[in-house]
Protein backbone atom coordinates (compact mmCIF):
# COMPACT_ATOMS: atom_id res chain seq x y z
CA UNK A 1 0.00 0.00 0.00
CA UNK A 2 1.28 3.47 -0.84
CA UNK A 3 0.92 6.14 1.81
CA UNK A 4 -0.80 9.25 0.52
CA UNK A 5 -1.94 12.65 1.65
CA UNK A 6 -5.33 13.57 0.22
CA UNK A 7 -7.00 16.97 0.03
CA UNK A 8 -10.41 17.83 -1.46
CA UNK A 9 -12.26 21.02 -2.32
CA UNK A 10 -15.72 21.45 -3.85
CA UNK A 11 -15.39 24.45 -6.15
CA UNK A 12 -18.37 26.22 -7.69
CA UNK A 13 -17.37 26.07 -11.36
CA UNK A 14 -17.20 23.44 -14.08
CA UNK A 15 -14.23 21.03 -14.25
CA UNK A 16 -13.04 22.68 -17.48
CA UNK A 17 -13.18 26.12 -15.86
CA UNK A 18 -11.32 24.97 -12.74
CA UNK A 19 -8.74 23.08 -14.79
CA UNK A 20 -8.11 26.06 -17.07
CA UNK A 21 -7.79 28.50 -14.17
CA UNK A 22 -5.48 26.14 -12.30
CA UNK A 23 -3.16 25.85 -15.29
CA UNK A 24 -3.27 29.58 -16.10
CA UNK A 25 -0.38 31.84 -15.05
CA UNK A 26 -2.72 33.82 -12.76
CA UNK A 27 -4.10 30.68 -11.11
CA UNK A 28 -0.65 29.22 -10.61
CA UNK A 29 0.62 32.44 -9.02
CA UNK A 30 -2.43 32.52 -6.79
CA UNK A 31 -1.92 28.92 -5.70
CA UNK A 32 1.45 29.86 -4.26
CA UNK A 33 0.42 33.32 -3.13
CA UNK A 34 0.16 34.81 0.32
CA UNK A 35 -1.32 38.02 1.69
CA UNK A 36 1.84 38.84 3.63
CA UNK A 37 3.45 42.14 2.49
CA UNK A 38 6.40 41.57 0.19
CA UNK A 39 5.52 37.94 -0.54
CA UNK A 40 7.31 36.75 -3.68
CA UNK A 41 5.93 34.32 -6.28
CA UNK A 42 7.83 33.62 -9.48
CA UNK A 43 6.05 30.94 -11.54
CA UNK A 44 7.10 29.63 -14.95
CA UNK A 45 5.19 26.83 -16.62
CA UNK A 46 5.53 24.72 -19.76
CA UNK A 47 2.12 23.06 -19.97
CA UNK A 48 2.87 19.86 -21.86
CA UNK A 49 3.80 16.33 -20.88
CA UNK A 50 7.47 16.44 -19.92
CA UNK A 51 7.21 20.21 -19.38
CA UNK A 52 8.29 21.87 -16.15
CA UNK A 53 6.36 24.16 -13.80
CA UNK A 54 8.88 25.93 -11.57
CA UNK A 55 7.89 28.17 -8.69
CA UNK A 56 9.99 30.20 -6.31
CA UNK A 57 8.00 31.64 -3.42
CA UNK A 58 8.58 33.07 0.01
CA UNK A 59 8.48 36.11 2.27
CA UNK A 60 11.37 37.89 0.57
CA UNK A 61 13.72 37.50 -2.41
CA UNK A 62 16.39 36.25 -0.01
CA UNK A 63 14.17 33.56 1.51
CA UNK A 64 12.62 31.51 -1.25
CA UNK A 65 11.29 27.97 -1.32
CA UNK A 66 11.34 26.29 -4.72
CA UNK A 67 8.95 23.73 -6.15
CA UNK A 68 9.64 22.00 -9.46
CA UNK A 69 6.82 19.99 -11.00
CA UNK A 70 7.33 17.89 -14.13
CA UNK A 71 4.09 17.11 -15.97
CA UNK A 72 3.75 13.35 -16.36
CA UNK A 73 0.13 13.40 -17.52
CA UNK A 74 -2.19 16.17 -18.70
CA UNK A 75 -5.77 15.04 -19.35
CA UNK A 76 -7.86 18.19 -19.67
CA UNK A 77 -10.17 18.74 -17.86
CA UNK A 78 -9.96 15.62 -15.70
CA UNK A 79 -6.44 15.07 -14.38
CA UNK A 80 -2.88 16.32 -13.92
CA UNK A 81 -0.03 14.12 -12.71
CA UNK A 82 3.15 15.83 -11.55
CA UNK A 83 6.53 14.68 -10.29
CA UNK A 84 7.21 17.25 -7.58
CA UNK A 85 10.49 18.25 -6.00
CA UNK A 86 10.59 20.69 -3.08
CA UNK A 87 13.87 22.47 -2.45
CA UNK A 88 14.19 23.74 1.07
CA UNK A 89 16.01 26.81 2.30
CA UNK A 90 19.06 24.75 3.22
CA UNK A 91 19.22 23.39 -0.34
CA UNK A 92 18.07 19.87 0.55
CA UNK A 93 15.26 18.30 -1.46
CA UNK A 94 12.14 16.23 -1.00
CA UNK A 95 10.58 14.45 -4.00
CA UNK A 96 7.07 13.00 -4.25
CA UNK A 97 4.20 12.60 -6.72
CA UNK A 98 1.24 14.99 -6.91
CA UNK A 99 -1.99 14.24 -8.74
CA UNK A 100 -4.86 16.68 -9.26
CA UNK A 101 -8.25 15.43 -10.44
CA UNK A 102 -11.28 17.52 -11.39
CA UNK A 103 -14.58 15.63 -11.18
CA UNK A 104 -18.08 16.99 -11.79
CA UNK A 105 -20.14 16.97 -8.61
CA UNK A 106 -23.65 18.47 -8.36
CA UNK A 107 -22.94 21.24 -10.86
CA UNK A 108 -19.59 22.05 -9.28
CA UNK A 109 -16.13 20.45 -9.34
CA UNK A 110 -14.63 18.17 -6.75
CA UNK A 111 -10.95 19.06 -6.97
CA UNK A 112 -8.80 16.40 -5.33
CA UNK A 113 -5.07 16.58 -4.71
CA UNK A 114 -3.23 13.42 -3.73
CA UNK A 115 0.46 13.23 -2.84
CA UNK A 116 2.46 10.08 -2.32
CA UNK A 117 6.00 8.75 -2.44
CA UNK A 118 7.25 10.26 0.83
CA UNK A 119 10.25 8.66 2.51
CA UNK A 120 7.99 7.33 5.23
CA UNK A 121 5.83 5.19 2.92
CA UNK A 122 7.39 1.98 4.13
CA UNK A 123 6.88 3.04 7.71
CA UNK A 124 3.12 2.97 7.28
CA UNK A 125 3.31 -0.48 5.70
CA UNK A 126 5.17 -1.66 8.75
CA UNK A 127 2.71 0.05 11.03
CA UNK A 128 -0.06 -2.03 9.47
CA UNK A 129 1.85 -5.12 10.54
CA UNK A 130 2.13 -3.96 14.12
CA UNK A 131 5.00 -1.61 14.85
CA UNK A 132 5.51 -0.74 18.49
CA UNK A 133 3.30 1.86 20.08
CA UNK A 134 6.09 4.42 19.83
CA UNK A 135 5.18 4.82 16.15
CA UNK A 136 1.48 5.33 16.62
CA UNK A 137 1.80 9.10 16.81
CA UNK A 138 3.72 9.35 13.56
CA UNK A 139 1.34 7.04 11.74
CA UNK A 140 -1.60 9.17 12.88
CA UNK A 141 0.15 12.33 11.71
CA UNK A 142 0.74 10.73 8.32
CA UNK B 1 6.61 25.62 5.72
CA UNK B 2 9.73 25.01 7.73
CA UNK B 3 12.68 23.11 6.40
CA UNK B 4 13.38 19.56 7.44
CA UNK B 5 15.93 19.50 10.21
CA UNK B 6 18.99 17.25 10.12
CA UNK B 7 17.36 15.25 12.93
CA UNK B 8 14.24 14.68 10.89
CA UNK B 9 16.28 13.68 7.85
CA UNK B 10 18.12 11.20 10.06
CA UNK B 11 14.79 9.85 11.31
CA UNK B 12 13.40 9.28 7.82
CA UNK B 13 16.68 7.70 6.71
CA UNK B 14 16.75 5.41 9.72
CA UNK B 15 13.16 4.29 9.15
CA UNK B 16 13.67 3.63 5.44
CA UNK B 17 15.37 0.27 6.04
CA UNK B 18 13.31 -2.88 6.84
CA UNK B 19 16.05 -4.36 9.03
CA UNK B 20 16.09 -1.23 11.18
CA UNK B 21 12.31 -1.22 11.41
CA UNK B 22 12.52 -4.85 12.50
CA UNK B 23 14.96 -3.83 15.23
CA UNK B 24 12.53 -1.17 16.44
CA UNK B 25 9.67 -3.63 16.38
CA UNK B 26 11.72 -6.03 18.50
CA UNK B 27 12.72 -3.27 20.92
CA UNK B 28 9.07 -2.27 21.19
CA UNK B 29 8.64 -5.50 23.12
CA UNK B 30 11.49 -4.67 25.50
CA UNK B 31 15.26 -4.08 25.65
CA UNK B 32 17.62 -6.51 23.93
CA UNK B 33 21.36 -6.94 23.59
CA UNK B 34 23.11 -6.68 20.24
CA UNK B 35 23.52 -10.47 20.22
CA UNK B 36 19.82 -10.99 20.86
CA UNK B 37 19.00 -8.62 17.99
CA UNK B 38 21.47 -10.36 15.67
CA UNK B 39 20.04 -13.83 16.29
CA UNK B 40 16.68 -13.68 14.50
CA UNK B 41 17.85 -11.17 11.86
CA UNK B 42 20.46 -13.47 10.36
CA UNK B 43 22.94 -10.59 10.39
CA UNK B 44 26.40 -10.60 11.90
CA UNK B 45 27.07 -8.73 15.12
CA UNK B 46 28.91 -6.07 13.12
CA UNK B 47 25.95 -5.73 10.75
CA UNK B 48 23.56 -5.22 13.65
CA UNK B 49 25.94 -2.71 15.25
CA UNK B 50 25.87 -0.65 12.06
CA UNK B 51 22.07 -0.56 11.94
CA UNK B 52 21.76 0.19 15.65
CA UNK B 53 24.28 3.01 15.22
CA UNK B 54 22.10 4.64 12.57
CA UNK B 55 19.02 4.30 14.78
CA UNK B 56 20.97 5.74 17.70
CA UNK B 57 22.07 8.78 15.67
CA UNK B 58 18.40 9.46 14.87
CA UNK B 59 17.51 9.21 18.56
CA UNK B 60 15.28 6.21 17.93
CA UNK B 61 17.41 3.82 19.98
CA UNK B 62 19.55 4.16 23.10
CA UNK B 63 22.31 1.75 24.05
CA UNK B 64 24.06 1.09 27.32
CA UNK B 65 26.93 -1.16 28.27
CA UNK B 66 25.65 -3.75 30.74
CA UNK B 67 28.42 -6.08 31.88
CA UNK B 68 30.00 -7.49 28.74
CA UNK B 69 26.98 -6.86 26.57
CA UNK B 70 25.51 -3.72 25.01
CA UNK B 71 21.83 -3.38 25.73
CA UNK B 72 19.52 -1.53 23.34
CA UNK B 73 16.15 0.05 24.00
CA UNK B 74 13.80 2.49 22.23
CA UNK B 75 15.04 6.09 22.38
CA UNK B 76 13.17 9.28 23.17
CA UNK B 77 10.01 9.70 21.12
CA UNK B 78 10.72 13.38 20.51
CA UNK B 79 12.11 12.73 17.03
CA UNK B 80 8.87 11.05 16.03
CA UNK B 81 7.01 14.07 17.32
CA UNK B 82 9.14 16.27 15.09
CA UNK B 83 8.37 14.07 12.07
CA UNK B 84 4.67 14.34 12.79
CA UNK B 85 4.92 18.11 13.19
CA UNK B 86 6.71 18.42 9.84
CA UNK B 87 4.04 16.40 8.05
CA UNK B 88 1.32 18.52 9.63
CA UNK B 89 3.11 21.68 8.46
CA UNK B 90 3.35 20.17 4.98
CA UNK B 91 -0.37 19.39 5.02
CA UNK B 92 -1.29 22.88 6.25
CA UNK B 93 0.77 24.53 3.51
CA UNK B 94 -0.95 22.57 0.74
CA UNK B 95 -4.39 22.98 2.32
CA UNK B 96 -3.76 26.72 2.35
CA UNK B 97 -2.88 26.69 -1.35
CA UNK B 98 -6.12 24.90 -2.21
CA UNK B 99 -8.12 27.34 -0.06
CA UNK B 100 -6.50 30.25 -1.83
CA UNK B 101 -7.11 28.77 -5.27
CA UNK B 102 -10.77 28.09 -4.41
CA UNK B 103 -11.25 31.76 -3.50
CA UNK B 104 -9.50 32.77 -6.72
CA UNK B 105 -11.93 30.70 -8.84
CA UNK B 106 -14.90 32.24 -7.01
CA UNK B 107 -13.59 35.75 -7.68
CA UNK B 108 -12.89 34.91 -11.33
CA UNK B 109 -16.55 33.89 -11.72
Amino acid sequence: MIRELRYERLIQASPARVFDLFTSPAGQREFYGNDAPGWVVDSRCELHVGGVWEIAFGPSPGELYRHRHVFEAIERPRRLLLATTETRLDGSRLAFSTEFTFAPRDGATLMTMVQWGFPSDELRDEHGRGLPHAFDRLARAL
Amino acid sequence: MGALSPTLDATFFALSDPTRRGILERLGRGPATLSQLAGPSGLTLNGIKKHVGILELAGLVETEKVGRARECRLGPATTLGEAGEWIEAHRRAWEGRLDRFERFVERAG
